[in-house]
Parts: C-alpha cells; structure tokens; sequence
C-alpha cells in the first residue's frame, strides 16, 4: 500500500499547476455550483430539465455573440453595437422576406451585412484611430435608428412556420439555438487557442507594438475581429427574429451589456491580452442561471436589476484577487 | 568664486547588491555650470536623483545655501530650488506655453484663473530666458527644443537656483543646442548653479565652467574643465587602462561578399549623409552617444522609417522596404531597444512569442501544428540556453536577461539575413550578457550580418568585427579588429577625435 512519495508529490505538482493555470476557470465553476445548490434549494423548479433547458437557450442568444465579444475584449477592443445590431439583423431580414426574398437567402444577406459593419469598425479603429468604443457607441445609436426607421418602430412579421423553428425549435431535446452556441464554442475554442489568427488576437491584445514589429498585421486582426463579431450578432438577430416571427427594432434591448459582463465574468480582461472561450462559457452560464434564479425567486424586476450588477461585480472581483494570488 | 550652493557631504547610496553611491561629495557654487561625466552606471543618476529629492541617501548631509535640507520628496527639492530637466520632457502637449509655466500653479482671481497674469508672467519668464515663443501657442506647435525651454522656463518661474539637465541637448539639431547653450549662459549669469550631464566633450568645453568625473558609484576628480585634457577625462571614466574582457571576434576575411552597403543614407532628423557596408558574417557596431541617430539607422532598415539614400543594397539588389513586411520579406530584422515596450508580449508564453515572428513555419492553412511547434521551441529553448520551468509559462516570469534571450530568439525564428540589435544588452547582467554575444556571434559565424547598437562601448571591444561611429549625423571614424578600443571609441564618440590624430 504503500504509494512512493516522489509520484505522489508530481501528481500533485500536477493537479496544483492545472489549477493555477485554470484558477479562473475553477474559480467560476465552483461559484456556479455553489449558485445552482443554493438555486436549486430555494428556488422552486429550478433544478427540473425544462428550467434548466429554459436557462440553456435563454444562454444561447448571449452566447452565440459571446464568442466573439470575447475576442475582442482580448484584442483590447469593444463593440458595444452588437445589441441594436441584431434588432437591425431582424428588421433587415424581416424586410427582405416581405419583399419575397427566400428567408433563408435573406439570413445569408443579413449575415453578409453584420460582416461589414463589423469590417466598418475595424477600419475606422485600424486605419483612423477611432477608439472602438466611440466607433460602437456611434453604431448603437444609428443601428437601432435604422431598424425604426425601417420598420416604423412596428414588428415586421414573418409568416413561415418552418423558418421559425430555427429559433424556437428544439433538436434532440435541446433548444436549436443553445445547440448553435455549443457547436460556435467548440470552432471558437478551437480558433482561439489552435490557430494562428486566434494567437494573433492575443498578441495584438497584449501589446500591439511588439505584435505589429514581429510582423503580425494588426490592422487586419483587428478587423477581422469585429467582423467576426458582426456576423455572430447578424446571426442571433436572425435566431431572434425567428423566435419571435417577427423583425422588431425594440429587441435585444441591453443586449451587449449581458453579452460584455458575461465575457468580464468569464475572466477575460478588458485591456486585452487575457481571456478564455472556456471562462466565457462559464460566465454565460453563472448569469444566465442568476437571472432565472431570481425570477423564480419572485424577486421585484427592479431589484434584480439592483442584485445582477452587485453579484457580476462581485464575480468579476473575485475573479481578479484569485487571479493575481495563483499568478503563475 | 561665490559661496556654495549646493554642498553635498559623504552621500552614499545602496540599492539590493549593489552599490550605486561611495561616499560622494559634490559643491557646486552660484552661476557655476558643472559637467557631470560618467559611464552607464557610474551613479551620477543617482547623485541628481538624491539632489531633488527624488531618492533618499543612505548616508551623508546635503545643503542647499548653507542651510542643512532633508527632502522626502521632489516636491521638497522643487521649494529648495532645485529643479530638473529630463531627456523625457514633462510638458502637457494639449496645454499652452503659458499654462505649462505655470502647470499646477496657476494664477487665480475669485477663484477663476487669471490669464492675463499668466500670459504676462509667461512671457516675462521667457525674456528672461531670452527666448522668443507665444506664450499662448500650444505645446504640439512648437518644436522638442523650445519644449525644453518652455520647462526650464518652468523651473524658472517656480524660483529654482540650481537647474540639473540631464542629456539636454540628446534630441536636439545643432542650431538648437546653440539656442540651449545661450539660455544655459544666461542663467548662469545671474547665479543659477548648473548641472549638465552630456557626453559630448565639445560642449562640455563651450558650456561648462567645471567638471566632476565619476565612475563605479565613486567621486574621482572635480575642477575647471581646462585642466583636464580630453585624454585625461576618458583614463578617469574609464579607470586603470586595461581593456577588460576578452575578445570574442574572429576576424572577417576583407573578401567576404557585402551583405548590405548604404551611401548617403539620410533618415529625418537626425541622419545627414551616413556611408557603410556590412559583409557577410560580420558584427557590425553602431557607435555614437545618445540622440546620434543610431536607432534611426536600424528603423530605417528594418522598414519602420522612410529615409533616403544615393545607393542602398541587400545583397547586390536595390533595397528599398516600404514597410517592416517588405523588410522583413527581404530577411532583415529587428530587435526593439525597449524590451518590455516593443519586444515582447510578456503576458503570453515564452513558446508564443518565440514562434510569434514566424508562424507560418510552424502552421498549414492557419492552424497551429503544435508538434512542429514544440519542435522549434525546444530547439530555440536549447540554442538560448534560456532557463524555465515550462515552454508555455508567461515571459514576464523570466528575468530581464532571459527575456532578451527570447526576444533575440523570435528575430532568429524569423530567418533572418541581417539581425539588427537595437540596445540588446541593456538591464541585462553580466551573465546574460555574454551569453548574448555569444548568440551574436554564432549567428555571424554562419555566415550572416548583424548591426549592434549600444550605449555601453565596452561592449564593442567584446563583440564586433568592426565599428562605426556616428557622429551629427555623419560616419565619423571606423575601427576595425584589434583597433577597437573603449578609449578610442569614448574619444571618437564625444567628438575630439583631433587631439589623437
């Protein structure tokens, strides 16, 4: 019985040195678990499948752009259009379809449409110095503006069954679009630590003058970031707009807060440089529990306002002091 | 002579494992302009450091006009009068002239600031200086050198009697050091005590009235700048005349093939009309003091400055980069004098950012190939002689000198033809260092060319083939093989090359 001690102290060489190079990660997985079992005490109903599936794609539409949002944040950049722009997405496609465009031809255009907003940004950031944030900010006002204007700040239906499947439907037992997030966090997971460009976003995120001088082309990630970014949100308008069956220039209200504070919970750091696809994940699923938590809490929609941005500072907080102590 | 302004007794100055002061007395009196002379490290940052308040002394009293001071902050350096110049200048860019003489302080009248005042002072100030600039211009219209006036303006008008200028006249063209040179007079005509850190023994000889020697932390002489020959000057900076460490070079066979050759290489500002040529398998140093252009030099190589030239190629064939990718196309590479600034990624890994310069050779179609990476990375990792706990552990873990390794190790990743070292020895211990030239000289060994830059002219004794002394602009001197010596090069860069020709 007798284990010897050098094996025992390199296994836990081991284990130590996974935990502090994933102590963000572990971090959060143990707040989610402490939150679903106090969740799941007190809560009544939250801890059946259909709640937890409820929670699963109520996920999806933070986290299908999430993905992206995350590469951004670690490029040191941020898009805070995203919001307006799915309800833009919705509008846009609803308006093609009653045109008589095929719907599905439509989802293309729109998604074609985000990839150029996206390139919009990263242009005007790359090439004119324009800080994103302004870029975004300026994008935030004109795409939901857009979308009013359009519509006349009226839902535009869209009367196909089929399509609206897409973003109600369910495949297998799980919601269609938490099924999209999985599959886009496995690509993404994949890009950001198993491809060249993903690297890139990291180095131009974690300084952008050694990035550029190692010949890096900076401008172009930079671009291609936001462009990523913006078919990610053209994608969720369609999902929403399906959902709804209709294109409505009111959706997604707050949108791209939920999105920025689900990837800052996720460990990823706003000056860039540092973040994970894994953590956004985990940040997606510790807010998105929260919120269905207390509604099934019954607590006053004005008070959940006032517990979400205490417990994501939190969060965030102690994301920061684990950080900095487990150091590597 | 006046009485003493400043008097310095015994201050000495001890930092983790090493000594930076010995036991230093400084006096300086009104209206003196004192050079203060030493090599990278010799203490004289740490002695103007102790004088404004900036550093605490360990030991040892200092007083300002008799009076004995013990500052705890420059802010108590500043009220004594003290006040210094930096190379980095410390002016607010979106401010005026007159509001960067009055920054902080300025003029009030119910509680509103008082412009007319300002403006009237500001210009008061300036025509004490003797100077001609718009105190309502903005600090982004007016050139670096009227900046530095703007600041000694400031120093000026906050009542400072003794004015420290460190390297003041690094950034500046020749007819402005004149304009400097003239203010620095006046001042010192109505008992401003001045101290002026330079290496351009030119200068020194125009400006100053005394000059204090340091070196390795100690006080070794102090009189009236003609006493001293400019001979004398660079025995006691350098200290006992033996050449110090070993040489590393092999010498270059003069049939070698050029590398690269430059005639009338012109890179704005500073670079007028600079000729040479590398050959293949050659160190090639840059010598020159600060501000001489030799950065300017390596950026225009590497395709991060336009310059002009009568005639520049790279192997026999017109090199012209546009940009750092055609640069870095034609295999010409550089490594960045500020390490942390420019060199390197430090939040990532040591195998990121060795690879980082060169990801095509270990990726197909954008994705990683993370056997062929970790191939390279252990080879790099074995070549550096870097130490490590694991390839994948962020580089800011690793020490100074270590992080140089790898910054040196992502230029060598990337095939270069020509490495181009900007300051690679800079913060680096004396261990890394020499495992840095060794590094420089296996690269040269396999029949490339490489270009070094330092401030530290021993080093080019250790390292180079050849080098080069830039000099306003110009190719000054070359020296070659046994030739190269730190006495030789301390003359040639301080520009009184005459009294040995």
């Amino acid at each position: 019985m007798t284990v010897p001690t050098s094996t025992r102290a390199e296994e836990n060489a081991g284990l130590g040195l996974f935990l502090r190079k994933h102590a963000n990660e572990a971090g959060l997985f143990v707040a989610i678990a402490v939150l679903y079992t106090i969740l799941a005490v007190f809560a009544p109903n939250f801890s059946t499948a259909a709640n937890l599936l409820n929670i699963l794609r109520d996920a999806a539409f933070v986290g299908i752009i999430a993905w992206g949002m995350t590469l951004v944040l670690i490029s040191g950049e941020i898009d805070i259009s995203v919001g307006p722009h799915v309800a833009f997405a919705g509008v846009a496609l609803a308006l093609f379809a009653q045109q008589g465009m095929n719907i599905y031809a439509a989802a293309l255009v729109v998604m074609l449409l985000g990839a150029c907003i996206g390139i919009f940004i990263g242009v005007l950031r790359s090439y004119f110095d324009v800080p994103s944030f302004i870029v975004t900010l300026a994008l935030w006002l004109a795409l939901r503006g857009i979308a009013q204007v359009m519509s006349d700040a009226v839902p535009v239906v869209i009367a196909d069954y089929h399509f609206q499947r897409l973003g109600s439907g369910w495949f297998l037992g799980v919601p269609i679009p938490a099924i999209v997030m999985i599959v886009l966090f496995f690509l993404f997971s994949f890009i950001s630590t198993g491809t060249v460009f993903g690297r890139s976003v990291y180095a131009v995120g974690g300084n952008a003058e050694a990035a550029r001088l190692s010949g890096i082309p900076v401008a172009k990630i930079r671009i291609q970031v936001f462009a990523i970014t913006g078919v990610l949100a053209a994608l969720t308008g369609v999902l929403v707009a399906s959902r709804l069956g209709s294109g409505n220039s009111g959706a997604a209200s707050g949108l791209e807060f939920d999105i920025i504070a689900a990837v800052v919970v996720g460990g990823t750091s706003l000056f860039g440089g540092r973040g994970t696809m894994l953590g956004t994940l985990l940040g997606i699923i510790f807010i998105a529990a929260l919120v269905n938590g207390l509604v099934l809490l019954g607590v006053d929609p004005f008070a959940q306002g006032i517990v979400r941005g205490f417990v994501i500072l939190a969060a965030v907080m102690v994301n920061i002091i684990s950080i900095k102590r487990m150091r590597i | 002579m006046t009485s003493a302004l400043v008097e310095l007794k015994g201050i000495s100055k001890a930092y983790p494992g090493v000594v930076a002061l010995e036991a230093v007395d400084f006096f300086l009196a009104a209206g003196e302009v004192r050079a203060l002379l030493g090599k990278n490290g010799a203490g004289k940052s740490t002695l103007i450091k102790i004088l404004a308040g900036v550093v605490k002394s360990d030991s040892g009293t200092i007083k300002i006009a008799g009076e004995i001071k013990s500052f705890q902050s420059p802010a108590d350096g500043i009220k004594a009068g003290i006040a210094t110049v930096h190379q980095e200048l410390s002016v607010v860019p979106d401010m005026s002239v007159a509001e960067n003489i009055y920054l902080g302080s300025w003029p009030r009248r119910n509680g509103r600031i008082d412009w007319d005042e300002m403006h009237r002072g500001a210009a008061e100030v300036l025509l004490r200086l003797g100077v001609t600039i718009e105190p309502k211009l903005s600090i982004r219209k007016i050139s670096i050198a009227e900046r530095q006036l703007v600041e000694i303006g400031r120093a000026l008008r906050q009542g400072a009697r003794i004015l420290i200028l460190d390297e003041p006249t690094s950034s500046l063209v020749a007819h402005e050091v004149e304009v400097l040179l003239a203010v620095i007079r006046s001042l010192s005509a109505s008992g401003t005590g001045i101290v002026y850190i330079s290496h351009r023994m030119d200068e020194i000889r125009k400006i100053a009235t005394s000059v204090t020697i340091m070196r390795d932390g100690k006080h070794i002489a102090t009189g009236p700048v003609n006493e001293f020959s400019s001979r004398q000057v660079v025995e006691m900076l350098l200290g006992t005349k033996d050449q110090g460490a070993q040489k590393l070079t092999s010498n270059v066979a003069a049939t070698a093939p050029v590398a690269f050759s430059v005639q009338n290489l012109s890179v704005a500002p500073r670079v007028v009309a600079a000729s040479f040529d590398i050959r293949e398998g050659e160190v090639l140093g840059i010598a020159g003091v600060l501000g001489s252009g030799r950065t300017e030099i390596l950026q225009a190589l590497a395709g991060l400055r336009p310059f002009k030239a009568d005639a520049a190629t790279l192997r026999g064939k017109n090199y012209r980069p546009s940009n750092l990718a055609e640069a870095m196309a034609c295999g010409v590479i550089m490594t960045p004098e500020d390490r942390r600034g420019e060199g390197a990624v430090t939040m990532l890994g040591i195998d990121e950012n060795l690879v980082m310069s060169n990801w095509a050779s270990v990726s197909r179609f954008g994705t990683i190939n993370r056997s062929a990476m970790v191939k390279k990375v252990t080879a790099s990792i074995r070549t550096l002689g870097i130490k490590l706990a694991r390839p994948d552990e962020a580089l800011a873990n690793l020490s100074g000198g270590n992080q140089q390794k790898v910054v040196i190790g992502k230029a060598l990743n990337a095939n270069p033809k020509i490495l181009l070292l900007d300051e690679p020895t800079r913060g680096v211990d004396i261990g890394a260092k020499r495992q840095i030239y060794e590094l420089m000289r296996q690269f040269a060994e396999r029949g490339f060319a490489l270009v070094f830059v330092s401030s530290e002219l021993e080093e080019f004794c250790e390292v180079c083939d050849r080098v080069i002394v830039l000099r306003s602009g110009h190719v000054t001197a070359e020296l070659s093989g046994e030739k190269i010596t730190t006495q030789r090069l301390l003359d040639l860069t301080m520009g009184e090359q005459r009294e040995h020709n």
